[in-house]
C-alpha cells in the first residue's frame, strides 16, 4: 500500500466520515469534530502552560525558589499526560480529512516545528541537564538551559499558531 | 433584548476599526493564536493549583508557593486575553454577540476570576493553615473543581461559537 492510498482509506473510513459529521444521524454527528477538537484544544492547552512552567525557571525568570528539579519533577507528568490527550484527539481530526492535512502547509511546518521541539528537548537532557544537580539552584542557569527553554517557549507557541491556522487553510 | 443586541452588533461592525480587521483574516488568526497561547497559560496554572488542591503532587511544593507564583501568571494572561478578545468581537461582532455561548463564558470568566481573586487572598493570609492538607478548610475540594469546571466550560464555550452563532444570527 502506497502511503497515499493509506490516507485515501482512512478518508474513507466509518470513522472519518462520522467526524466530518456525514454520516447518520448527522444532527448528533455534526457534533463530534467541534468536540474532538475542545478536547484537542483543552489538551495543548495544558501542554503549552505546563511545558511553559518549567521553561521560565530554566531560564530563570520566575519560580527562583524553587529548584529546576522540584519544577520539572512536578510539572512535566502533566506535560505528557496532556500530550498523550493532544496526539489521541490530533489523531481524530488528522483522520477525518487525511489527504487535505498532508498537503496543508501550516500542517507541515507544525509537524516540523514540533520535531525540532523534540530535538531541543533531546540535546537538553543528553547534555546539559546530565550534571543538573551541580546548577539546580544557579541564578541565572547555566547558557544552555537558557537557550533551551527559551527555543522550546518559541517552538512550542510556533505550533500553536499554525495549528490555529490549519483551521483557516482547509475547507470545513 | 435580542433585536437590541443584533442593532449594536452592526452598528460596531460598521465601524472603520471593524470593518479593517474583517477584511485581514490573518489579524483575527493572529489575535487567536495568542489568545490560545494565553488561555494556555491560565488553563496550566489553574490545573496545577487546582488538582494540589485535590492531593496531587502532595509532597512537592507548598501550596502558598504555588499560589504565591502562579496567580499573577493567571492575571497577567487575562489581560492579554481581554485585548485579543476584545480583537475579535471588534472584528466579527455578530458572531459574539448572538451567540449564548459568548455571552455564557463572559459569565463564567466573571466567576473564575472573583473566585481566583478570594481563593488567592485567602491562602496569602492564612498560608500557614491552607498548606497542610489537614488544616484546610473543607470548601478546598468544592474550590478545586468548581475553579477547574469554570476554566473547562470557558475553553469549551470560546471554541463552539464557531460551530453555534449562526444558528442565532
Amino acid at each position: 500500500m502506497t502511503p497515499h492510498l493509506i490516507l485515501q482509506a482512512l478518508q474513507n473510513s466509518a470513522l472519518a466520515a462520522a467526524i466530518r459529521g456525514e454520516s447518520e444521524p448527522i444532527r448528533l454527528t455534526y457534533w463530534l469534530f467541534p468536540i474532538i477538537e475542545i478536547g484537542h484544544v483543552l489538551s495543548i492547552a495544558l501542554v503549552f502552560g505546563s511545558v511553559f512552567m518549567v521553561d521560565v525557571r530554566l531560564l530563570g525568570l520566575a519560580e527562583r525558589n524553587s529548584t529546576v528539579t522540584q519544577v520539572s519533577r512536578e510539572i512535566l507528568p502533566y506535560t505528557w499526560t496532556a500530550f498523550g490527550c493532544a496526539v489521541l484527539t490530533g489523531s481524530l481530526l488528522f483522520v477525518s480529512k487525511a489527504e487535505q492535512y498532508v498537503h496543508n502547509l501550516q500542517f507541515q511546518l507544525k509537524f516540523l516545528f514540533m520535531f525540532l521541539a523534540g530535538v531541543n528537548m533531546l540535546i537538553f537532557h543528553r547534555g546539559v541537564y546530565r550534571r543538573v544537580l551541580d546548577w539546580d539552584r544557579a541564578l541565572p542557569p547555566p547558557t544552555g538551559a537558557r537557550i533551551a527553554g527559551a527555543l522550546s517557549i518559541m517552538l512550542w507557541i510556533a505550533v500553536i499558531f499554525m495549528g490555529r491556522w490549519i483551521g483557516f487553510t482547509t475547507n470545513q | 433584548m435580542e433585536p437590541t443586541l443584533h442593532t449594536w452588533a452592526d452598528r460596531l461592525a460598521a465601524t472603520h476599526v471593524s470593518m479593517w480587521l474583517y477584511m485581514r483574516p490573518w489579524a483575527i488568526a493572529t489575535s487567536q493564536s495568542i489568545h490560545i497561547v494565553m488561555l494556555s497559560v491560565v488553563f496550566g496554572c489553574a490545573v496545577v493549583i487546582n488538582l494540589r488542591l485535590l492531593g496531587v503532587n502532595a509532597g512537592g511544593r507548598s501550596l502558598s508557593t504555588l499560589v504565591r507564583t502562579l496567580v499573577p501568571w493567571i492575571y497577567g494572561s487575562l489581560l492579554v486575553l481581554l485585548a485579543t478578545g476584545v480583537v475579535q468581537t471588534v472584528a466579527e461582532p455578530v458572531r459574539e454577540f448572538v451567540a449564548p455561548a459568548f455571552w455564557a463564558k463572559m459569565a463564567m470568566v466573571l466567576m473564575a476570576v472573583l473566585l481566583t481573586a478570594c481563593f488567592a487572598r485567602a491562602v496569602k493570609r492564612h498560608h500557614e493553615r491552607w498548606d497542610s492538607a489537614s488544616s484546610r478548610p473543607r470548601s478546598a475540594v468544592l474550590i478545586a473543581v468548581v475553579s477547574l469546571v469554570l476554566w473547562i466550560a470557558i475553553i469549551f464555550c470560546g471554541r463552539i461559537i464557531a460551530y453555534t452563532w449562526e444558528f442565532y444570527a
